[in-house]
């Protein structure tokens, strides 16, 4: 049968698309995750406080995620309360994941296909007609930049942070650094507002020139954020059903009564689903599941964000605008925590280990992120990662067969169909090396 | 304008998340290839290709050979394509075993044996150690040539202060529930090994109040011997410095808390592989 074979840039990681057609007719559309490092096999044996240190590796983009649900499942394990300082430090953590992530998917990742673009960066070091783009490409740049910032202000290391152990965070933010990093956030707030706004200009014009926001199938929604204040640190994941309803509300612990998993020949990754049923995740399910994003900016434009759609909101291309009102949002709220005192309190408590089992949450960027460790002989004798990617794998495929059938027919395959599936698969901002691990 | 391309194999994209941070280079040089922010599907000629990730499946090792044919200077950033990284955690005996239940997949890049630093392959023309190296190191290997200075280690970087009194008698690690901002994490009983790491990152770990976990590998004074002389001179700063006893010490740095090395030691440890000259390291 014959297949068409897309490799997708402007993702995290390996991946490819493979549309199976049949005499004009679209048989199967895969997405296939093609690399693997087996986390889950090689941190068995290691110590639990190496941990914190080994899974933010897992991925580059989403490291400060892993370091968070990681240390959270331990200090469940080890039955920990960390002080309150040590929570506001851990907000802000990912808060600056929030924005380094948002700001990467928004304006590296999917702005070019709004300017019809391979790269933002394609002319940043050419003068003159170039100087515009230029200067987009500076801008995007920066403002991911103040979220790498704020990583290594609250985390200790710009990637891969450290600051986070059981018990709390290895020190605050001095007064100093703090008023630094609340300058550069105030700074970049209007910066980042601008490039939305021009984002959201562009997506419109993107909408009329296709006549579609990418409609699709409504399906089920997964985020681990509570309704009012997103708080990325979240304790209790819930499903909303495609008319709106929450279905379920549930611990960390009951990840397997809800989520169904299955593997396929085809990919490192695994997929999951809801009963059998597709869900989705990532920005679009957060922005259905709040009611309020609690800060002035943020909470105007998701105000012209359910103005202009229903809640919940199905359309493929939204998932990139929620994004957008996450930017702002995160901006926002760090702002907020860095007019707070940081360093006045204790940071840490003691522990002593045990054996037990112990499961991490947090709302990363994709979605819920949980880690779940075994502990025998005082050394991981298994570890699961449930990773947000997985539960988009099907709604991808859904969202690619609905979105490519529009542009095969039997006499010709429209070449405007390899920009959709770009465009589709970036909208769903998947993480392959988080996916696999 | 000189140009450069950045293959990634297996790894996390975190080195391409920090050469994204050095914004340094952007009026200097023209990124023709990286698809994490490109969509560039071939490899095209460039004056200087950047290589990240370890080589772990077989679709790497095609890659990585296509691609060295488009330059003529090959530099490897990051741990993974140096030695191993992260990934060599699991070629350890035991683990490769669990490997084999994915071996059964036909229609996936086959998985090699272990995960392989990318010299096994092709000729590298610098190295840049770090996981992931700092935009700073960045910015000197595309515009200086890789002239840092990294002549000494990660604890003449730290500024912690090594207080001749303080002896710990144990390796007590966070479970104390404190970090002291100023003293040496050494001397608060904490495992750290800044003292034989490669300088040039500026210490943010042990700064932050976390122990060095040496991802930069070993310094210029020991990165030409082997495994045992690093592990050997690990031991002997904590013999030194503290009061813990000799086979305590030899138990902390060995296993369970392997991760310890996990960023170079697996690779140096044992493979008859020759060390790389310092010359070539950043």
């Amino acid at each position: 049968m014959p297949k068409i074979v897309f490799p997708v840039s402007r993702i995290e990681g390996h991946a490819q698309v493979v549309i199976e057609v049949h005499a004009g007719r679209v048989v199967s559309a895969r997405f296939k995750a093609t690399e693997y490092r087996g986390f889950e096999h090689f941190v068995k044996g290691v110590a639990p406080e190496q941990m914190v240190v080994i899974v933010p590796r897992i991925c580059g983009v989403c490291s400060t995620a892993h370091h968070l649900a990681s240390v959270k499942a331990l200090e469940m394990a080890f039955g920990v309360i960390p002080p309150p300082l040590a929570l506001s430090i851990r907000e802000l953590l990912m808060l600056g994941q929030m924005i380094q992530n948002q700001a990467t998917s928004l304006f590296l990742f999917t702005m070019p296909d709004r300017l019809g673009l391979s790269s933002i960066l394609e002319a940043a070091g050419e003068a003159g007609s170039a100087e515009q783009l230029s200067s987009l490409a500076h801008r995007a740049l920066q403002v991911r930049n103040a979220g790498t910032k704020l990583i290594d202000t609250a985390g200790g290391q710009f990637i891969h942070p450290v600051k986070a152990v059981i018990g709390g965070v290895t020190g605050g933010i001095e007064e100093k650094l703090a008023e630094t990093m609340h300058g550069t956030l105030m700074k970049t707030l209007p910066m980042a507002c601008e490039l939305f706004d021009y984002y959201i200009e562009k997506s419109v014009a993107l909408k009329e020139q296709l006549g579609t926001w990418g409609d699709d199938t409504p399906t089920h929604y997964i985020a681990a954020v509570s309704e009012y204040r997103p708080d990325y640190t979240g304790d209790s994941i819930r499903i909303m059903g495609p008319d709106g309803r929450i279905l379920a509300t549930f611990p960390a612990s009951g990840y397997l009564n809800h989520i169904q998993f299955e593997e396929s020949e085809y990919s490192y990754s695994e997929k999951s689903s809801y009963g059998g049923k597709v869900f989705r995740a990532n920005s679009l399910a957060r922005i259905n599941l709040a009611d309020y994003m609690g800060t002035p900016l943020a909470d105007r434009y998701l105000e012209q964000f359910r103005e202009s759609f229903e809640r919940p909101a199905h359309a493929i291309l939204l998932f990139d605008i929620a994004r957008g009102i996450e930017l702002i949002y995160a901006l926002e709220r760090a702002i907020e925590i860095l007019r707070q005192p940081l360093d006045n309190d204790e940071t840490m408590v003691g522990y002593r280990t045990r054996d037990s089992e112990g499961y991490g949450l947090v709302e990363a960027p994709r979605g819920p992120l949980i880690h779940h460790y075994r502990i025998t002989n005082g050394i991981i004798s298994e570890a699961k990662f449930i990773l947000p990617t997985v539960h988009n794998i099907i709604a991808i495929e859904q969202a690619l067969r609905n979105s490519v059938e529009r542009y095969i027919d039997s006499d010709r395959i429209d070449m405007e169909i390899e920009r959709a599936v770009g465009r589709v698969v970036r909208a769903f901002d998947p993480c392959i090396a988080c996916a696999t691990h | 304008m000189k140009t450069f391309a950045v293959l990634q194999l297996s790894g996390c994209a975190g080195c391409e998340v920090g050469l994204l941070n050095s914004q340094a280079w952007i009026d200097e040089y023209r990124l023709l290839y990286m698809p994490l922010v490109i969509s560039v599907h071939d490899m095209p000629d460039t004056d200087r290709l950047l290589i990240s990730g370890g080589v772990r499946t077989d679709e790497d090792v095609y890659n990585l050979h296509r691609a060295v044919r488009k330059t003529g200077y090959v530099v490897a950033i990051g741990t993974c394509a140096i030695s191993g990284g992260i990934a060599s955690l699991g070629n350890r005996d035991n683990v490769r075993e669990l490997f084999f239940s994915q071996s059964a997949r036909h229609h996936v890049p086959r998985l090699l044996p272990r995960s392989y630093p990318i010299d096994e392959y092709v000729s590298v023309d610098l190295y840049l150690p770090g996981c992931p190296p700092t935009p700073e190191l960045f910015h000197s290997v595309l515009s200086e040539n890789g002239k840092i200075r990294t002549n000494t280690t990660v604890c003449a970087e730290c500024r912690r202060k090594k207080i001749r009194e303080i002896r710990p008698a144990q390796i007590t690690g966070f479970q104390e529930g404190k970090v002291s901002p100023e003293v040496c994490l050494i001397k608060q009983g904490f495992l750290c090994i800044g003292t034989s790491t490669r300088n040039g990152c500026g210490a943010p770990c042990p700064r932050a109040g976390h122990p060095c976990v040496g991802c930069r590998g070993p310094s210029n004074a020991l990165i030409e011997k082997g495994s045992d002389a690093w592990f050997e001179s690990i031991k002997k700063v904590f013999v030194a410095l503290t009061d813990i006893p000799d086979d305590a010490i030899e138990e902390g740095l060995r296993s369970p808390q392997l991760s310890l090395f996990l960023f170079q030691f697996s690779d140096y440890a044992h493979t008859g592989r020759l060390p790389r000259p310092k010359e070539k390291v950043v």
